[in-house]
């Protein structure tokens, strides 16, 4: 069998335990079906571009499955982080991989797990979502918005693994990392209406470009500026690609 | 053609010179012992031979392979058991070495055979369904051996495998070692256990401060370098430091411990016959009395002491 689908096929069996998959559907499913719902009550309806008015609960629910990403992505990190820690980085660096392989197989891994944990938060969160019709074109830039998110902080995790050689620098600073992620961007909130200085963190987040772009792909809600959040995102995530990458060239076994 | 070639091989890390221009050969079925003290350069060795580390300078040939140019089809054809722990936590016993012949593409009927066998041979057939991270250490040795024998290799490469077992364990990791041999496989195995080296090693090579001290077979390092002998004797007062710094001072005496268990001193010596009377002499000086007295045969143990304190001086 190929080697990238045997590399990528053990890191889904070592990676996926029950923890993290709490983690990556349990927890977007709470903001969707309870926060979303409960807010809702007090926060009408409002126009998200394009003049598409929607409520708080559908407007959360997209960004619930966009937050999966950053756990998805984490997972990359951790992966990395434990094959080290554990000894298992050098013994398949003995084995009949490459160091391009072993890492390639950890980035499609992520892709997978991020992709495959916002679709399936997507499907629960149908419910709340019906009536919203997907053209081609929307899930075309519905899922672009996946991928670049996944690529970003997938790369973003794997930096922090080669960087931090302690697990509890490790554990806090990536949990740090994820709540600024999370609540500076257009997750929970439109940007556009909130105070300037959080404005301005969250045009440096690429948590509120997927969010954005996700959202105008699935309620028909581009605005003018979405051309240049793709562009941004899509640099953000090459940069910390090529970062990742140089990181993991550089660790010493 | 050697299994393995090594011409004048250097490994510097920084300024540290962790192998410092060593030579050796492996032929086919050999088991060959790299045999030292921690921090002699044993596992840098391996990471060497098993292309994870660049060599500084020296020329490798491994299964016939330039090691700088086709590090890729060594690895094909050889299996390693760091001296670091390797497992997958989540995973159990007999789903890790599975899923470590899935990696080396083993179909799946030669997977579950293999499984079945190995799970009996290293002991851990209760232990099969249990996550690696629950197992014991020795557990976990035993399932790191075990896995790579899952695959098919013609050299295999062991960084003091038996480190954290228990002595049954150990044995029967050796004996399984052993059969392996016979059926052909050839064998690069660190230790720092001279019993271990001398049960399972056709030749050895003592390696201090990264160079190689000499290499030869179980039995010639014992005739080179085991003249010393032991002379055992007990005092009916028990211990005495007075007397070991005494003793201690003797030229022809290596060195003198106490065994913890049955409070005999041991001292090394080329010279029994010198040293005995003295021992006599001295113990009457401090009035102590020795109640009994003999020559022990040198053990590969005090080859390796006394090859290491003649590498020193
Ligand atoms: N990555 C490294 N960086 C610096 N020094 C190292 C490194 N790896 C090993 N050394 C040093 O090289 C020497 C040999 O180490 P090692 O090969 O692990 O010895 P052994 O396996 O015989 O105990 C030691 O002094 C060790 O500290
Ligand atoms: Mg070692």
């Amino acid at each position: 069998m190929n080697v990238m689908v045997r590399l990528v096929y053990r890191n889904l069996r070592a990676n996926l335990d029950k923890g993290s998959l709490f983690f990556e559907l349990i927890f977007p499913l709470f903001f969707i079906f309870i926060q979303g719902a409960a807010v809702s009550g007090i926060v009408p309806p409002f126009d998200i571009g394009n003049g598409r008015v929607v409520s708080y609960s559908l407007f959360l629910a997209a960004g619930a499955v966009t937050l999966t990403v950053i756990n998805g992505g984490t997972n990359a990190g951790t992966q990395l982080w434990f094959d080290r820690r554990h000894g298992m980085f050098e013994q398949i660096l003995m084995g009949p991989f490459t160091r391009a392989q072993y890492i390639f197989s950890i980035i499609i891994t992520t892709l997978i797990i991020g992709m495959a944990a916002s679709i399936l938060v997507f499907v629960f969160a149908l419910p709340v979502l019906s009536g919203i019709s997907i053209t081609l074109q929307a899930a075309l830039l519905t899922g672009f918005a996946l991928f670049l998110g996944t690529i970003f902080f997938g790369a973003f995790a794997i930096t922090l693994s080669v960087a931090l050689k302690s697990s509890e620098a490790f554990q806090i600073i990536s949990t740090v990392a994820f709540f600024i992620f999370l609540f500076t961007s257009s997750v929970f909130f439109p940007v556009d209406r909130a105070p300037g200085y959080i404005q301005a963190v969250s045009l440096l987040n690429p948590l509120t470009y997927t969010t954005d772009m996700f959202r105008a792909g699935l309620f028909d809600a581009a605005t003018t500026i979405l051309p240049l959040e793709i562009t941004t995102l899509s640099i953000e995530a090459a940069i910390m690609f090529t970062v990742a990458v140089a990181a993991f060239r550089r660790i010493k076994v | 053609m050697d299994i393995i070639a090594v011409e004048s091989l250097s490994k510097h890390y920084g300024d540290k010179k962790a192998v410092d221009d060593v030579g050796f050969t492996v032929s086919k079925g050999e088991v060959f012992g790299f045999l030292g003290p921690n921090g002699a350069g044993k596992t840098t060795t391996i990471k060497v031979l098993t292309t994870l580390v660049r060599p500084t300078s020296g020329n490798v040939r491994v299964l016939g392979h330039d090691l700088r140019k086709e590090a890729k089809q060594i690895r094909n054809k050889i299996g390693v058991v760091q001296q670091q722990e390797s497992y997958d936590q989540n995973i159990s016993v007999e789903g890790g070495l599975d899923l470590y012949g899935f990696l080396w593409d083993v179909p799946k009927q030669k997977r579950a055979e293999r499984v079945e066998i190995l799970l009996k041979q290293f002991g851990l057939y209760e232990a099969r369904k249990t996550p690696s991270l629950d197992l014991s250490i020795g557990q976990r040795r035993r399932l790191q051996v075990a896995r790579e024998f899952m695959h098919d290799m013609d050299l295999l490469f062991l960084d003091e495998p038996t480190v954290g077992l228990d002595s049954l364990a150990r044995r029967a990791t050796l004996d399984f070692l052993k059969e392996k041999v016979k059926n052909g496989l050839t064998i690069f195995f660190t230790t720092h256990i001279l019993e271990e080296a001398e049960y399972l090693c056709n030749r050895i090579a003592v390696i201090n401060n990264g160079k190689i001290v000499t290499t030869d077979t179980p039995q010639n390092l014992k005739r080179k370098f085991g003249q010393s002998k032991s002379v055992d004797f007990k005092l009916l007062e028990g211990t005495s430091p007075e007397l070991v710094k005494l003793i201690e001072r003797i030229d022809d005496v290596n060195k003198i411990v106490q065994d913890v268990s049955d409070g005999a001193y041991h001292v090394t010596t080329a010279k029994p016959e010198v040293v005995i009377p003295m021992l006599y002499q001295l113990a009457a000086r401090l009035n102590l009395h020795i109640t009994s007295i003999y020559i022990a045969e040198p053990t590969l143990e005090d080859a390796f002491i006394s090859i290491l304190q003649e590498d020193k001086s």
